[in-house]
C-alpha cells in the first residue's frame, strides 16, 4: 500500500510517516500544502492520501477542498481527512454520496496507532472510516419521533461503528461479541430503523449514515 | 440726545399751535377748527410716537423718520399763508410729509429700507414732492388761486415765468403721478412684502397694511380733487375723517409694532421661569415659544467635536443664511455656548433674541451639557460595539493559535512518545514503556482539554459556516435531546457570535443547574432583530444577575443595542431570550 501525505507540521508531518513505516506501508510522497499534494498525486498514484484539513496559505479548509478535488479527478485514490476539529456537517458534506475509500478522523487518532493504522488500511480498501466524535454528534441530533430510543445500548453501539465504517468483523473484535450475535443486533438495527437489508458493508455505511443525516 | 428730543417735542407743540392758527387765519370757509385740530392732532402723533420710537430705539432710524415727517405735516400748513416768502418756502417744503412718511412705512421695523424697488420709489417719491411744487412755483403769476389752496391766490417768490395755466396743469400732472402712480406703486410694494413675509413675520408686518389702506385713501382724496374743485360735503367729510383715524393711527402701529420687541420682554420674563422647569430636551419649545416662531432649532456646541449638536445629540449644520432662516450664535466669555436658527424676521429684533439667549444662557449650558453627554454616550455605544468586535477578533486569533500552534504541537510530541515506545518495544524496562504509555494518555487528554478550550473561545466552524451550523454543532453535542430551530443566511460577525454564546451559556446552565429532561433553542430574524431563544423544563429558579456568564452576555447583547431577558420562575423552567439588532 503507498501513501501519500500532506501536512504542514513537519514534526507530526514526519512522525505520520515513521509511524506508517514501521508498519510496512511505503510512504510515497510528504508534502505540506495542496499544491505539492496535488502533484505528488499526480506523479505517484498512491492508493491512499492522508490530508490535514488545514493547510497554508490560509489555515481554513485548503485540505478539505484537495481532498474533494482528488476525489473527483482521481476516483481510485482512497481519502483520509485529518482534523483537530471534527464536524458532522464537514463530515457529511465530505462524505456526500460516496462513502467507499474515505475516511475522516480527528488527529489525535493517529495515537491509537493500531486503531489508526487499521483505518488507513480499512480506507485504502475501498472502507469507510469515519470519526467516533462525528457518529456522536449524528446520534445527538434532535428527531421527533426519535427512532435511535428504540435501540437497546447495544444496539446503539453497534450502530455507532457501522456508521464509523467497521465491517461484522470489526465489530466483533471491538465489542468483544460472536459473529453470530453481532448478526443478529444488525438484523434488530435494521429492522427498528425501517433500513432495507444492506448486502455489503459500503452500502450499510452508506444507508446508515443516511439515517443519521436526517434531522 | 434727551435734550434734543424734549427740545424737539417743545417745537413741535408750538408750530403746532402755530399750524393751527395758520389754517383758521387762512382757510377761512375751506376748514373749522376741529378739522384744523385733526390735521394738527394727526402731525403730533407722528411726532409723538417718533419721538418715543426714538427714545427707546435710539439706534433705529425710524424714530427720526416719524419724528421729521411730524414735523414735515405741521410745516405743510403754513403754507396757506399769505406772506409770500412763508407760502414759498412751505409750499416747496410741505409735500415732502408723505415722501417721509411713506419712507417711514418702508423703512419698517429695523430702520432700513430693504429692497431695491423700495429704495428706488423712496428717491423718486423725494424728488417729485420737492420738485413739482418747485416747478408749480417758477410759473405762478398769483393771478388766480391753486387748486383747493385757499380761497385767495398766493404769491410765490420764486416766479420767473408767468403761467398760469402751465401752474395749473402741473399742480394735475403732480397729483396724477404722485397719487395715481407712486402710491399705487407704493401700496404694491407693501402688499408684496407682506405677502412674501414668513408666517411669524407676517403679524409683525401687520402694521403695513394700515399703511396701504391710508395711503389708498388720501389717493382718492386726492384723486377727486384733481376732478372737482370742491366735491360733495358729505364725501368731503367721510374721506376726510378716515383718512385722519388712518393717519393718527399708523405712527402709533408702526412704532408700536417696532416695539413689540421690548414689550416681548414680558415673555423673555416667563421664559426665565419656564426654563427652571424645562427639561434639556424643551429647550427648543420654549424659546420656540418665547419667540414667536414655530421652525426655531437650537444647536449646543461640543467644545471637543467643535461641531454643533441638537438636543440629542445629533450632528446639526447651521443652514447658510437665505432671507428664511437666521442664525444667532450665543456666546459666553468668548466661548460658544449654542446657535439658534431662527425666522430671518428677528435679525430686525436683536434685543428680544439677545435677552431670550441670555435668560437661556443657564438652561443652555445644561442643555449643552447634556447634548454633549448623549453625544458621549453615543460615542461610548459605538466604542463598546468596537470592543465586542475586538474582542471576537481576538478570540478568533486565540483559537486559530491554539490549533495550529499547542494543539498540534502537543499532537506531534505524543506521537514521538508512541513511537518511541513502540520503537522500544518488549525490550524495553516494562516500567519505562508504562511511562510512555501514561505520557501519551496525558497528553491525548491535553488535547481533548485544548480542543474544548478553544472550541469555548471561538468555535472554527461559527466563523466558517456560520451560526446555524455552529447552533446545530453546540446542541448536538449536548448531554440532553435539544431541539433547533434557526434560519440559514449570514449575518454580521458580531451578531452571530453574540447569539452563538448566549445559546452557548444558557445551554451550559441548562445542563448544569436545571435539571431538565430536554430544551430548545432557536434563531430567527424578526423586523431586522435576532431573536435567540433558549428555553428548558428544568428546575428554573435562574438569575442573569447573580454571577453567572449570563450577566456578562448581557452586557454584550447591550452593546450590540439589543436586550436578554431571563425569566425563570421556580419549578417553570427557564427561558431567556435575546434580541440582538442585525439590520443587514
Amino acid at each position: 500500500m503507498r501513501v501519500v501525505i500532506a501536512e504542514d507540521s513537519v514534526l507530526l508531518r514526519e512522525g505520520l510517516a515513521r509511524l506508517l513505516a514501521e508498519a510496512g506501508v511505503e510512504v510515497a510522497a510528504q508534502v505540506g500544502d495542496a499544491d505539492a499534494l496535488h502533484h505528488a498525486v499526480h506523479r505517484e498514484r498512491p492508493d491512499v492520501v492522508v490530508v490535514d484539513v488545514r493547510m497554508p496559505p490560509t489555515q481554513t479548509d485548503e485540505g478539505a477542498r484537495a481532498a474533494r478535488e482528488i476525489r473527483a479527478q482521481h476516483p481510485e485514490v482512497a481519502i483520509l481527512v485529518l482534523s483537530q476539529v471534527v464536524e458532522a456537517k464537514h463530515a457529511l458534506e465530505l462524505f456526500s454520496e460516496r462513502p467507499e475509500g474515505f475516511g475522516y478522523l480527528l488527529k489525535d487518532r493517529v495515537l491509537e496507532v493500531d486503531d489508526f493504522l487499521e483505518s488507513v488500511r480499512r480506507v485504502g480498501n475501498g472502507g469507510t472510516a469515519m470519526d467516533p466524535e462525528v457518529v456522536a454528534q449524528l446520534f445527538g441530533r434532535r428527531r421527533a419521533p426519535d427512532p435511535l430510543e428504540e435501540l437497546t445500548p447495544r444496539e446503539r453501539d453497534v450502530l455507532g461503528l457501522m456508521a464509523e465504517g467497521f465491517s461484522n468483523a470489526g465489530i466483533c473484535k471491538k465489542l468483544f461479541l460472536s459473529p453470530k450475535t453481532v448478526e443478529t443486533h444488525v438484523h434488530s438495527i435494521f429492522g427498528k430503523l425501517g433500513l432495507p437489508p444492506a448486502p455489503d458493508d459500503h452500502r450499510r455505511v452508506l444507508a446508515v449514515l443516511a439515517f443519521l443525516r436526517q434531522s | 440726545m434727551r435734550a434734543l428730543r424734549l427740545a424737539l417735542a417743545a417745537a413741535g407743540a408750538g408750530l403746532g399751535v402755530l399750524a393751527y392758527q395758520v389754517q383758521i387765519d387762512n382757510l377761512g370757509s375751506l376748514t373749522s377748527p376741529t378739522r384744523a385740530l385733526a390735521i394738527v392732532a394727526v402731525a403730533w402723533a407722528f411726532l409723538g410716537a417718533g419721538l418715543i420710537a426714538w427714545a427707546r430705539r435710539p439706534e433705529n432710524r425710524l424714530g427720526p423718520l416719524l419724528t421729521a415727517a411730524g414735523f414735515a405735516l405741521l410745516a405743510r400748513q403754513l403754507r396757506y399763508s399769505h406772506d409770500p416768502i412763508v407760502f414759498t418756502v412751505f409750499f416747496a417744503l410741505g409735500e415732502l410729509s408723505y415722501a417721509l412718511a411713506a419712507h417711514s412705512v418702508l423703512a419698517y421695523p429695523s430702520g432700513h429700507v430693504r429692497g431695491r424697488a423700495e429704495w428706488l420709489l423712496v428717491r423718486v417719491g423725494y424728488a417729485s414732492m420737492l420738485l413739482f411744487p418747485l416747478a408749480i412755483l417758477l410759473v405762478y403769476d398769483g393771478s388766480e388761486r391753486l387748486r383747493y389752496m385757499d380761497l385767495r391766490p398766493h404769491e410765490s417768490v420764486l416766479v420767473v415765468w408767468e403761467d398760469m395755466g402751465l401752474a395749473l396743469a402741473l399742480q394735475k400732472a403732480f397729483v396724477f403721478f404722485v397719487w395715481g402712480v407712486l402710491a399705487i406703486l407704493f401700496i404694491a410694494l407693501v402688499l408684496r412684502r407682506l405677502a412674501r413675509a414668513t408666517p411669524r413675520a407676517r403679524r409683525m408686518l401687520a402694521p403695513l397694511l394700515l399703511a396701504a389702506v391710508v395711503f389708498a385713501l388720501r389717493a382718492v382724496y386726492e384723486g377727486i380733487f384733481i376732478v372737482v374743485d370742491r366735491p360733495a360735503a358729505i364725501v368731503d367729510d367721510v374721506l376726510f375723517w378716515w383718512q385722519i383715524a388712518g393717519f393718527i393711527a399708523l405712527p402709533i402701529a408702526l412704532v408700536a409694532g417696532m416695539l413689540r420687541a421690548r414689550l416681548a420682554r414680558a415673555n423673555v420674563g416667563e421664559l426665565v421661569l419656564e426654563l427652571e422647569r424645562t427639561p434639556p430636551e424643551g429647550m427648543r419649545d420654549a424659546l420656540a415659544r418665547a419667540l414667536g416662531d414655530p421652525g426655531l432649532e437650537v444647536g449646543f456646541w461640543l467644545p471637543e467635536r467643535r461641531e454643533y449638536v441638537d438636543g440629542r445629540g445629533r450632528l446639526l449644520v447651521l443652514p447658510s443664511e437665505d432671507g428664511e432662516r437666521a442664525v444667532t450664535r450665543l456666546d459666553h466669555a468668548g466661548e460658544p455656548i449654542a446657535a439658534i436658527v431662527h425666522d430671518a424676521s428677528l435679525v430686525d429684533e436683536p434685543e428680544l433674541l439677545q435677552a431670550s439667549g441670555a435668560a437661556a444662557r443657564l438652561a443652555l449650558e445644561n442643555a449643552r451639557l447634556h447634548a454633549d453627554m448623549l453625544a458621549q454616550l453615543a460615542e461610548v455605544q459605538e466604542s463598546r460595539v468596537r470592543i465586542v468586535q475586538a474582542a471576537d477578533e481576538e478570540r478568533r486569533r486565540i483559537e486559530r493559535d491554539l490549533h495550529d500552534g499547542a494543539q498540534q504541537r502537543l499532537v506531534a510530541l505524543a506521537l514521538q512518545l508512541r513511537s518511541g515506545q513502540r520503537q522500544l518495544g518488549e525490550v524495553a524496562d516494562p516500567e519505562v514503556s508504562r511511562l510512555l504509555a501514561e505520557a501519551v494518555d496525558e497528553l491525548q487528554v491535553a488535547v481533548e482539554e485544548l480542543r474544548e478550550l478553544a472550541r469555548g473561545v471561538h468555535p472554527a466552524i461559527l466563523t466558517e459556516d456560520g451560526l446555524a451550523a455552529a447552533l446545530e454543532s453546540l446542541t448536538s453535542r449536548a448531554p440532553i435531546p435539544v431541539a433547533l430551530d434557526v434560519s440559514e443566511g449570514r449575518l454580521p460577525a458580531q451578531v452571530e457570535a453574540t447569539a452563538y454564546f448566549v445559546a452557548c451559556e444558557a445551554l451550559a446552565n441548562v445542563v448544569k443547574h436545571a435539571n431538565a429532561s430536554r430544551a430548545t433553542v432557536s434563531a430567527r430574524r424578526e423586523d431586522g432583530v435576532l431573536v435567540i431563544e433558549v428555553e428548558d423544563d428544568g428546575v428554573g429558579g435562574a438569575h442573569a444577575e447573580n454571577g453567572s456568564g449570563l450577566r456578562g452576555l448581557a452586557d454584550r447583547v447591550e452593546a450590540l443595542g439589543g436586550r436578554l431577558v431571563v425569566e425563570s420562575p421556580t419549578g417553570g423552567g427557564t427561558h431567556v431570550v435575546g434580541e440582538i439588532p442585525c439590520a443587514s
